[in-house]
């Protein structure tokens, strides 16, 4: 099970049966398409990928998850981030400067974070604000495919980029993904998992990056919309399937039963009744509005104890009999 | 005497995008006729052949990792075999220096015929010391990929086929068979 978590997804584009079909020829078995929001979030929150997609031709055994990326500036108003993130299966942040990234990975609440790593960044990545988000269950994105086909000068922002983020979380809680605009960017997943390991991220880890990783993202993502607190989630409510008992069988369990019910019943009944019986008598008592004296109350309470004790004995007689 | 030791890298090259050379040869409706496995996975360009992709390599690596790279990889760079007509190649490295070949051919996006450029894609499929395991896995791929293409296009078609498919193989597994062989390479990560 290899994931690609970032296929960039824009409307009218042809090439995107194409670029899934290679993906799945690739050997990927999850993808998640990409709407990529820059600026404003829009007044009507609603899902940008239509479900079902409208192409024909996708491979029938791949799995499609919707994805969103807002890009973080300054002036963003995040209140309505929650209400957004429920539209999608992930929710992914990309920050612009040091102060986003540390509002991303801090206070706001998203999936993944995933930097533009084809341009230089005039900070060094903290390793407490990257190990704070990973803690939080957030997870940082490594995107190469910038780096297949852009210039010499990208790729070396993104290979300095990817080795300092490499660093700053000492090679945990990462993801790679492609964000191929087109089929020809797509590497297999084992070429991938080789590139991360020559820009320093060993195999074992570039390896989970692709898989594990991935996956906790997703899975992780899909609790937080659909669980209590993302901590209890139904599964299956536990209802009963029918009864598929013989005929016969439910006839005798039913007779027993009965005896059973009548048995309980009847102790249940005179246990309760000589409460009831006495709250009763005392709330009529009450009703008439005229005090009692002690002794009257002691009298009374005395003989309707009796009165009960008598009745149970004889019920009880009764149910040894039977 | 210690015997050199080389890793074996089994190439699958795929084509990503549709043929163009032959679009006025097909009508205009059948372009999209043949399904996306056979398309990916044609036969490459007729220019296709070791030397080429070999030179190819070899300027990649430069491009990648300098002079240190291409120095590095020069003395146990080989291609082995290469077909044009499977668009497979096996190419054999020194096994300290793989992963530099493997990221070389990661970051090749096209390759030149004639007229122009042809875009495609590098998949390593099988990583092995030996080459008679890497001809191995070439040929059970190459069968796999078959019976791919006739289930693909036997969909609606040929029902006699499906069958017979559906009797031998319930699904062939194209992803890389049991990842990397060994990981004796590790300790040369840092080169890069």
């Amino acid at each position: 099970m290899f994931y690609d978590l970032n296929v960039p997804w824009t409307a009218n584009d042809t090439g995107l049966p194409r670029t899934l079909n290679f993906l799945y020829e690739l050997g990927y078995s999850v993808v998640a398409l990409n709407y990529i929001l820059i600026g404003k979030l829009p007044n009507e929150l609603s899902c940008a990928i239509p479900n079902p997609l409208p192409y024909k031709d996708l491979p029938s055994k791949l799995e499609i998850r919707r994805r969103i990326t807002v890009t973080l500036t300054d002036s963003l108003q995040n209140a309505r981030l929650n209400a957004l993130a429920a539209q999608y299966d992930i929710l992914a942040l990309r920050p612009t400067d040091e102060k986003t990234l540390q509002l991303a990975c801090g206070s706001l609440d998203c999936d993944i974070i995933s930097l533009d790593l084809s341009q230089r960044f005039p900070f060094h990545f903290k390793i407490k604000t990257l190990t704070e988000a990973i803690k939080l269950g957030k997870k940082i994105e490594i995107c190469y495919g910038h780096g297949l086909l852009g210039d010499s000068q990208g790729r070396r922002n993104l290979i300095s980029n990817v080795t300092q983020i490499i660093r700053a979380t000492r090679s945990r809680g990462l993801i790679i993904s492609s964000e191929a605009k087109g089929a020809v960017a797509c590497r297999g997943p084992w070429d991938a998992i080789n590139l991360s390991a020559v820009w320093g991220l060993g195999q074992e880890r570039g390896y989970e990056a692709m898989t594990k990783e991935a996956r906790n993202a997703l899975v992780g993502a899909q609790l937080k919309r659909s669980s209590f607190r993302g901590v209890i989630n139904v599964v299956h409510g536990g209802e009963k399937p029918a009864p598929e008992v013989k005929a016969g069988a439910t006839e005798k369990k039913g007779e027993a039963q009965k005896q059973k019910g009548q048995m309980t019943n009847g102790q249940g009944a005179n246990g309760q009744k000589r409460k009831s019986d006495a709250l009763g008598s005392e709330t009529n008592d009450s009703g008439s509005g005229i005090p009692m004296s002690k002794t009257q109350m002691k009298k009374r309470a005395k003989k309707e104890k009796m009165e009960a004790e008598s009745k149970a004995a004889k019920s009880t007689g009764d149910a040894k009999s039977n | 005497m210690v015997r050199i030791k080389y890793r074996y890298l089994l190439v699958n090259i795929l084509y990503p995008e549709q043929e163009v050379q032959n679009k006025k040869q097909l009508p205009a409706g059948s372009k999209d006729s043949l399904p996306y496995t056979v398309q990916f996975r044609r036969p490459g360009p007729d220019s296709l052949n070791g030397k080429l992709l070999s030179r190819l390599i070899r300027e990649g690596v430069a491009d990648l990792f300098g002079d240190y790279g291409s120095g590095m990889v020069s003395g146990s760079l080989m291609v082995k075999y290469c077909s044009q007509a499977t668009s497979t190649a096996i190419i054999r490295v020194a096994r300290a220096h793989y992963r530099m070949v493997w990221a070389a051919l990661s970051f090749m996006t096209s390759m030149p015929v004639k007229a122009g450029e042809v875009p495609c894609v590098f998949q390593v499929v099988r990583l092995s010391g030996t080459i008679r395991k890497s001809e191995e896995e070439a040929i059970r791929r190459a069968r796999l990929q078959i019976r791919r293409a006739q289930r693909a296009n036997g969909g609606d078609a040929d029902a006699a086929v499906k069958a017979v498919d559906g009797a031998v193989d319930a699904e062939g597994d194209l992803a890389m068979a049991d990842g990397i062989e060994d990981f004796e390479g590790e300790g040369d990560e840092s080169d890069g």
